[in-house]
């Protein structure tokens, strides 16, 4: 039964996959620099490291926002976020799992009577405007000094592209692993208070229990970025504005660090220990950081090259997505209690932490669960090295047959 | 990540090789050309079969750039252009090969009082297309500085048209005693060595944009 309540999780990892991740590596394909089959490997794998090692940082956030207190409630608003963002990402808006979540917990709220913490959402909200604003500085900043080096080194343009492709792929890399450290807590952060698993022993490394969660999540990601990015990248990467490689690159940069900075407890701590305010850890729209670094560009370089009928659409998109998803979230949290009969959560009682939430609903655990993750590790681990093996011996024989066709053609030429 | 680098270097080495090859055969042509009116036929021979080397191995190394960049996804948003631009220089090493060949099968009588004029047409004809050749190689280095390499190729053409219209004036306007299928084969040969220049401006337009895009 515990399975079943994941599983609307898993869906709404799906489509973060599907949608979100698919802005980390969409103008590296859409300026077609990377392949579509090698930047979904990349991020997918570094999207779950990224969600495992420094993913609670961020579901802190979300649990002051509205400490979903039953798993028939986490499950609801997992399913009604999942829905949205599911059927925006079919009609190709790229929106952000971050609103359809956080609609969904005040969906929550209004329907258990529980108080929205207003100082909570602001925080989220302004880092929403933030993350767009700084992201657009960023890649403005960037863009010039890329500019500035590529006229100053006098490189050759296919030793620079050589470069940027690997650089594209780097940054990508770094930037699945943010994104998955600032994103999971949309996808897990909900189910996080109602679990308790054994800790996985892995060899060299444990897991705990909200990091077990952590990487189910990310492994539902993977499977969106996989199955269901294209579509989504497509879209990042042509529409809004023709990215050259070098723009390319820089805007994968700039939103990485966005999402970095949104999600490191290092980077807050050092930022306290210097005597500035903390970095909020606050879940940051990987879109609208996106649309932000694109556009600054795009101001940058004229705005006659911006297509704004785009923009007008993905903008549209950000409002529709929190409203739908809390409207949803009621609407089900409705048929859920009174239907079905399942318990959704009622009104928290002030004096109750996050932690005796923790302690009460320990009940829902299910330590078997642990064993399965350990299995399908190991599975995963075997395929991922048979995929890898099959993958070089391919391309080995794909560049040996047209070495062999070369060679024909010039022997019949003489 | 080796392969990758190795495979980037060796398209760069081709495509400087194949630069160096439109480069000398424009200097082949020039000596073949004068070598022509001097009546040296044994360099004329000589020139012609190393223009024909040049042109050979420049086909070579087109096809495998083109090849080399579609299989390893090199410069995936300028391709294209690179392969119209590499085609539009081997047009140019393709004419230098027809011209020296028209002359070679047809052998042209040209008048020793029309020499001064067909080395002239010829230089500056061969002038705008080695003009094309640092600006071309610019493009990959230094794209900034293309545009003003390319004034040049622009230049000579217009005065190769212009040293070309007045030989063909005088052919045809003060050389009474050639018969007219003479002036019509003279003017023909003159045509073919023009082409040169004309075919210069033609990648050089392209070269233009192709600047502009990337430095944008």
């Amino acid at each position: 039964m515990i399975l079943f309540f994941l599983t609307s999780g898993l869906f709404l990892g799906w489509s973060l996959g599907a949608n979100d991740a698919s802005h980390i590596f969409g103008s590296a394909v859409g300026s077609k620099m990377v392949t579509f089959r090698k930047a979904a490997i990349i991020a997918s794998a570094f999207f779950i490291v990224g969600a495992v090692v420094q993913g609670s940082g961020t579901s802190h956030t979300l649990d002051k926002l509205g400490a979903v207190n039953a798993i028939g409630g986490s499950f609801t608003l997992a399913l009604a976020a999942a829905i949205t963002i599911y059927m925006m990402t079919k009609f190709a808006l790229p929106i952000s799992t971050t609103q359809a979540i956080v609609g969904a917990i005040i969906g929550w709220n209004f329907f258990t009577g529980n108080h929205t913490d207003s100082k909570t959402l602001g925080k989220i909200v302004s880092a929403w405007i933030a993350g767009p604003v700084i992201g657009a500085a960023f890649a403005v900043l960037l863009y010039i000094i890329v500019k500035w080096f590529k006229k100053s080194a006098r490189i050759h343009l296919i030793k620079f592209e050589s470069y940027i492709r690997t650089g594209l792929i780097l940054v990508g890399a770094f930037g699945a692993y943010s994104l998955g450290a600032n994103n999971i807590a949309n996808v897990m952060g909900v189910f996080v208070p109602a679990f308790h698993l054994n800790d996985l022993h892995l060899w060299i490394f444990t897991l705990s229990s909200s990091q077990q969660l952590f990487l189910i999540g990310g492994l539902a990601c993977a499977a969106g970025i996989l199955t269901y990015s294209w579509k989504v990248m497509n879209t990042i990467g042509n529409n809004i504005l023709e990215l050259s490689s070098e723009a390319a690159l820089v805007v994968v940069l700039a939103q990485a660090l966005v999402l970095f900075i949104f999600s490191s407890t290092l980077l807050s701590n050092l930022f306290i220990r210097i005597g500035l305010p903390p970095i909020p850890m606050v879940p940051v729209s990987s879109s609208q950081v996106i649309v932000g670094c694109i556009l600054g560009i795009g101001l940058y370089k004229g705005a006659r090259n911006i297509n704004f009928r785009v923009l007008g659409e993905i903008g549209l998109g950000w409002i529709i997505s929190p409203v739908a998803s809390g409207l949803l979230t009621f609407i089900l949290l409705f048929f859920m209690k009174n239907i079905f009969g399942i318990n959704v959560g009622s009104k928290a009682l002030e004096s109750v932490s996050t932690s005796d939430l923790t302690t009460n609903m320990a009940m829902y655990g299910q330590p078997d669960v642990s064993g399965i993750i350990k299995y399908l590790l190991l599975g995963l681990l075997i395929f991922g090295t048979i995929g890898i093996i099959f993958y070089i011996l391919l391309e080995n024989k794909k560049r040996k047959e047209m070495q062999r066709s070369e060679e024909k053609f010039w022997k019949n030429m003489k | 990540m080796p392969v990758f680098t190795r495979t980037t270097k060796n398209l760069i080495i081709k495509i400087d090789e194949f630069f160096d090859d439109i480069d000398l055969g424009l200097l082949v042509f020039r000596e073949g050309i004068k070598a022509y009116l001097d009546k040296d036929m044994d360099s004329f021979h000589r020139h012609l079969q190393k223009v024909d080397n040049l042109e050979n191995n420049a086909d070579r190394l087109q096809r495998e750039i083109e090849n080399e960049m579609i299989t390893h996804s090199i410069l995936p948003q300028h391709r294209s252009e690179v392969s119209t631009l590499i085609d539009e220089l081997d047009e140019i090493i393709d004419a230098l090969k027809s011209s020296l060949n028209e002359i070679n099968i047809e052998m042209p009588d040209i008048p020793s009082s029309l020499n001064k004029n067909f080395i002239s047409i010829t230089e500056t004809s061969i002038n705008a297309a080695e003009e094309l050749i640092p600006a071309a190689r610019a493009y990959f280095i230094a794209p900034y500085t293309v545009r003003e390499k390319l004034l040049k190729v622009y230049y000579f053409e217009s005065e190769t048209d212009k040293l070309s219209l007045s030989t063909k004036k005088i052919i045809f306007q003060e050389m009474d005693h050639l018969d007219l299928a003479h002036k019509a084969h003279l003017r023909y040969i003159i045509h073919h060595i023009e082409n040169i220049s004309d075919l210069a401006q033609k990648a050089a337009d392209l070269l233009s944009g192709m600047a502009i895009k990337i430095v944008m």
